[in-house]
């Protein structure tokens, strides 16, 4: 039996929105249901093999399916979202929804729909913008808390003055001071930033901190942020970014920028 | 990913962010399968250790430290010359093992599980040697020596950490819900 992976939902457009790229299983063609005004962007998938224990197993260990699944997913929803140049607003579903037929995929569309209506509303004219930032040099970090911090400065004086092996045990406790300090400060300075990001943003919410396994990079995040940007203010935005990143380059930081996303962060509902 | 947003080319947009966004958020709402996706994270995280007891630092650290007014015996100083030119030998070899660049990733999962309880047992015998430092029971020779001895331990967990390319912060043990290790 077919069943219907489901993508994200748009606003009805004159002509459907055509599809370059294969469904979730790399074979179903991905096509839209429309429901009044709204379209349900889905593809055809098998319920045998989507509903079986062998693919839930997988989706829970093979981390190399998931990445195939979820890059696959993102870019149906890239194409539902872009036309030429234009992006359009669209609500869309995290990974791994199956509707069993059409009428059940429409039921849950006529129970949610003013719900739907009013984010779509909300998205209108807005993009989603992510920024993540990564603590590039920890030295150039904890010397300018050192140096605006008289504890840490006497400690070292004095620790000058010692023996080496009695010097140890006051550097072991100068490190875990200059830690304690170090992990307050980075608090404040990502309190910071948020809060300037508000400046551009019309919304703002804080992601989870990725681990370096998951973004391959050598650095630690941070901060991971996500913008609900005006489209008139996108050209602000991003010279507000990159004046930012100049800032924190001083202070041992970098950050990186992507966008637009569908709106991940802003369109539950 | 590069054709995923094509029209914005120069944004540095990785596979990370797709994956952030698609597994962690979104809408969900009632199908009738829904597929599970394991938390990324803990799918990265493959080795979960709960240590359930230690043994206490004291005896680990063994011999009975004390007699405050105790001069420097020439053994005393031998042996702590001896832990200085460990600690340079260390100190210099480090520097050299990291311009090197080729760690060896091979063995990298094991050497951190060894070094990783090294460095917990390290950071116990340091408390407690902490402790009696601050007591103020133990001789200026004493001290020395063992802050000495601590000193030339955590370099060489250090050298052998710049042999396998382990970062500090991978000396640790996430115990899921009791925390980290350290």
């Amino acid at each position: 039996m077919e069943g219907l992976y489901f993508y994200c939902i748009k606003e009805k457009t004159e002509e459907h929105p055509t599809f370059s790229i294969k469904g979730i299983d790399e074979k179903g063609e991905v096509f839209t249901i429309t429901f009044r005004d709204v379209e349900a962007v889905v593809s055809k998938v098998s319920l045998e093999e989507f509903g079986s224990s062998e693919i839930q197993k997988r989706s829970q260990e093979d981390l190399s399916w998931i990445k195939e699944k979820a890059v696959t997913h993102e870019k149906v929803i890239e194409q539902a979202m872009r036309k030429e140049d234009k992006i359009s607003s669209l609500i869309p579903m995290r990974f791994g929804i199956i509707f069993k037929d059409e009428m059940s995929l429409e039921e849950e569309l006529s129970k949610d729909y003013p719900k739907i209506k009013s984010v779509l509303e909300n998205l209108k004219g807005k993009q989603e913008w992510s920024i993540k930032i990564y603590l590039k040099d920890k030295e150039t970090f904890e010397k300018l808390i050192k140096e605006k911090n008289e504890t840490i400065k006497e400690k070292e004086k004095e620790i000058a003055s010692l023996p080496e092996g009695v010097a140890f045990f006051m550097e072991e406790e100068l490190k875990e001071i200059i830690a304690k300090e170090t992990s307050k400060e980075l608090n404040n300075f990502a309190e910071d930033i948020f809060e300037r990001l508000k400046d551009f943003s019309f919304d703002l919410v804080k992601g989870k901190l990725l681990e370096k396994e998951l973004t391959g990079k050598e650095k630690p995040m941070v901060l991971n942020v996500s913008c609900l940007i005006l489209e008139d203010r996108i050209e602000d935005f991003k010279k507000g970014v990159e004046a930012l990143d100049q800032d924190i380059n001083t202070k041992g930081f970098y950050l990186e920028y992507s966008g637009p996303w569908p709106a991940y962060n802003f369109s539950v509902y | 990913m590069a054709d995923l947003l094509a029209a914005n080319k120069n944004d540095n947009v990785t596979l990370v962010d797709a994956l952030d966004k698609v597994l962690e958020k979104g809408v969900v709402i009632n199908g009738d399968i829904m597929i599970r996706v394991a938390d990324v994270d803990l799918v990265y995280l493959g080795l979960r250790l709960i240590l359930t007891s230690v043994s206490k630092a004291e005896e680990l650290s063994g011999k009975s430290f004390s007699n405050p007014g105790r001069e420097f015996t020439p053994d005393d100083i031998a042996y702590i010359q001896k832990l200085q030119r460990e600690i340079k030998k260390a100190e210099e070899n480090i520097p050299k093992l990291i311009d090197l660049g080729s760690p060896k990733k091979t063995e990298q999962g094991l050497a951190q599980l060894v070094l990783t309880l090294l460095e917990l047992i390290r950071k116990l015998m340091e408390k407690e040697a902490f402790r009696r430092v601050k007591r103020g029971s133990l001789s200026q020779a004493e001290v020395q020596k063992l802050g000495l001895s601590l000193k030339a331990v955590k370099k060489k967990i250090q050298e052998v950490q710049a042999i396998f390319g382990i970062e500090d912060e991978e000396l640790n043990l996430d115990l899921g819900p009791l925390g980290n290790l350290m």
